[in-house]
């Protein structure tokens, strides 16, 4: 018998309205190695909802990224998504794509989608249009950023997967990422963020999930501060969960 | 000037080395984007067992080779993707692996050892008609295959996790890019031989992609200067006496040379 989610939204007045249930992972348990990397993982996703997940170094937070993608089989556990959902990841390193071998930023854009219209809309919609024709690898790790989030609009992605996109990257451009990233919520987007800045997610995200193999708070960002794991949480040289708080 | 015309194995030499000029780099775009600028070296040096193989058992050695090159290949690939051996690693083990076989193979086979040679380091200039006709039609395939899967193949050689959300066959993908380089690899192998038939797929794409600012541009460029090598180095070799498939890989190492000083 599963166990009940943490995550009611359908309790939550900031959430009315939006439960049309995208992800459901029931009891996701995941072993490598023989080593338990995620345990009992209970949660439902909703349309539209923007999520920060935290959590320390090994918490397990990107196999669960993976697992969410379909790129890894839980050991244990169902994963389902609502019936046609696209689902797009923007992942942490996207500067590794062009080392070798120059790729264009229209071309990375078009891996989303091959219409042309879709894919200039894309590119206009994350401010990026005149730089279609740059090679991708030139570009600075933010526009790195906005350019893999045009590849999953071109693709008419439902669900944003993002991991830590905004290590490396300075305040200004932060704020030009979250600027977008609040359109595509107001779009409908659904976007799960991993990320190390607590500071950030606390601010721009309606939902915390922290992890460390296990779910240790899924709730408001408000209320996160206040309970039993934010505190702890917030005190680096104590807790470790979340690793960088801007002063 | 033009004296090199006026003789048929010449004519054929080019006309072959136009279309491993061709095939060649296409498929070697998609394989340094993957970071598997090796692979070429490798799976010629495993065909070169296969020609080792075909030698001793006095049947043709291309038809030995091409087998052995894709299960080599092949074997190559499921290792990395099993994560058993990364692919630098794996790429060392089949090249220097391979290269063993065949001098072995080669030296039990009595009296084929300028055969085994003309493997080892081409002759361009010993091509038949029948060679070239071998060579056009599997250009065509492998241009048709790419082209057909032109857009999954980009996205799985620049983002493989991506492409496998996108519900890509990524795994097949991966065993029909380096199947298809073997194929090209032994087929082409009498252009440069085994030893040098990396450098023909792969130079002409990192020049290129000092040129281009896009992957489907690094694709057109690196086919012009493999050509312009491919030409350049066979007159060079006619006149001056040198050998071909030498003169062919120093050609598009000049290539490579300007297009570094040229890069914008």
């Amino acid at each position: 018998m599963s166990k009940k989610k943490i995550w009611q939204p359908s309790n939550e007045p900031l959430h009315a309205g939006k439960q049309q249930l995208l992800l459901d992972l029931d009891d996701v348990t995941v072993e490598l190695g023989g080593q338990k990397v995620l345990a009992d993982i209970n949660l439902c996703i909703h349309r539209g909802e923007f999520i920060g997940l935290i959590g320390p170094n090994g918490a397990g937070k990107t196999t669960l990224l993976r697992v969410m993608l379909g790129l890894l089989q839980p050991s244990k556990g169902r994963v389902d998504f609502a019936d046609s959902t696209k689902v797009a990841y923007v992942p942490q390193r996207g500067a590794a794509m062009g080392g070798a071998v120059p790729v264009s930023v229209s071309e990375v854009v078009s891996m989303g989608s091959t219409d042309r219209e879709a894919v200039s809309q894309a590119l206009a919609d994350v401010d990026l249009s005149e730089l279609a024709t740059k090679r991708f690898g030139e570009l600075s790790g933010g526009q790195q950023q906005r350019v893999l989030i045009a590849r999953a609009l071109a693709g008419q992605a439902h669900m944003l997967i993002l991991d830590e996109p905004t290590t490396g990257i300075d305040d200004a451009t932060e704020i030009d990422f979250f600027n977008i990233l609040k359109r595509l919520k107001k779009l409908g987007v659904t976007i799960l963020m991993v990320s190390h800045d607590l500071e950030a997610v606390l601010e721009e995200a309606g939902r915390v999930i922290c992890l460390n193999r296990r779910v240790l708070y899924d709730g408001l960002p408000q209320q996160f501060e206040v309970s039993s794991i934010g505190p702890i949480c917030m005190r680096p040289s104590i807790g470790s969960c979340i690793i960088n708080i801007r002063r | 000037m033009f004296e090199l015309f006026q003789y048929e194995f010449m004519v054929r030499a080019m006309v072959a080395g136009i279309l491993a000029a061709v095939m060649l780099p296409v498929l070697g775009s998609f394989l340094v984007a993957r970071r598997y600028s090796l692979m070429a070296d490798s799976l010629a040096h495993v065909s070169l067992a296969g020609i080792g193989l075909g030698l001793l058992v006095g049947s043709s050695p291309i038809l030995w080779a091409v087998p052995v090159a894709i299960a080599g290949g092949i074997m190559l690939e499921h290792l990395r993707q099993s994560g058993r051996l990364s692919g630098e690693n794996g790429l060392a083990v089949l090249m220097s692996g391979g290269l063993a076989i065949a001098v072995v193979l080669a030296g039990l086979a009595q009296n084929q050892s300028v055969n085994f040679a003309s493997y080892l380091f081409g002759s361009i200039t010993t091509t038949t008609w029948s060679d070239v006709l071998l060579l056009s039609g599997l250009a065509v395939i492998i241009l048709g295959v790419v082209g057909f899967n032109y857009r999954q193949l980009v996205h799985m050689v620049f983002d493989e996790d991506g492409a496998r959300i996108m519900g890509y066959r990524v795994q097949f993908l991966n065993y029909l890019l380096v199947s298809l380089a073997a194929v090209a690899v032994v087929l082409a192998m009498r252009v440069v031989g085994g030893l040098l038939i990396g450098a023909l797929l792969v130079i002409p794409v990192l020049a290129a992609s000092q040129l281009a600012r896009s992957f489907r541009g690094t694709i057109w460029w690196s086919v012009v200067l493999g050509v312009l090598a491919v030409l350049g180095g066979l007159a060079v070799a006619f006149y001056a006496g040198l050998a071909a498939g030498g003169a062919i890989v120093l050609a598009a190492l000049v290539l490579f040379g300007l297009a570094l000083l040229l890069r914008p």
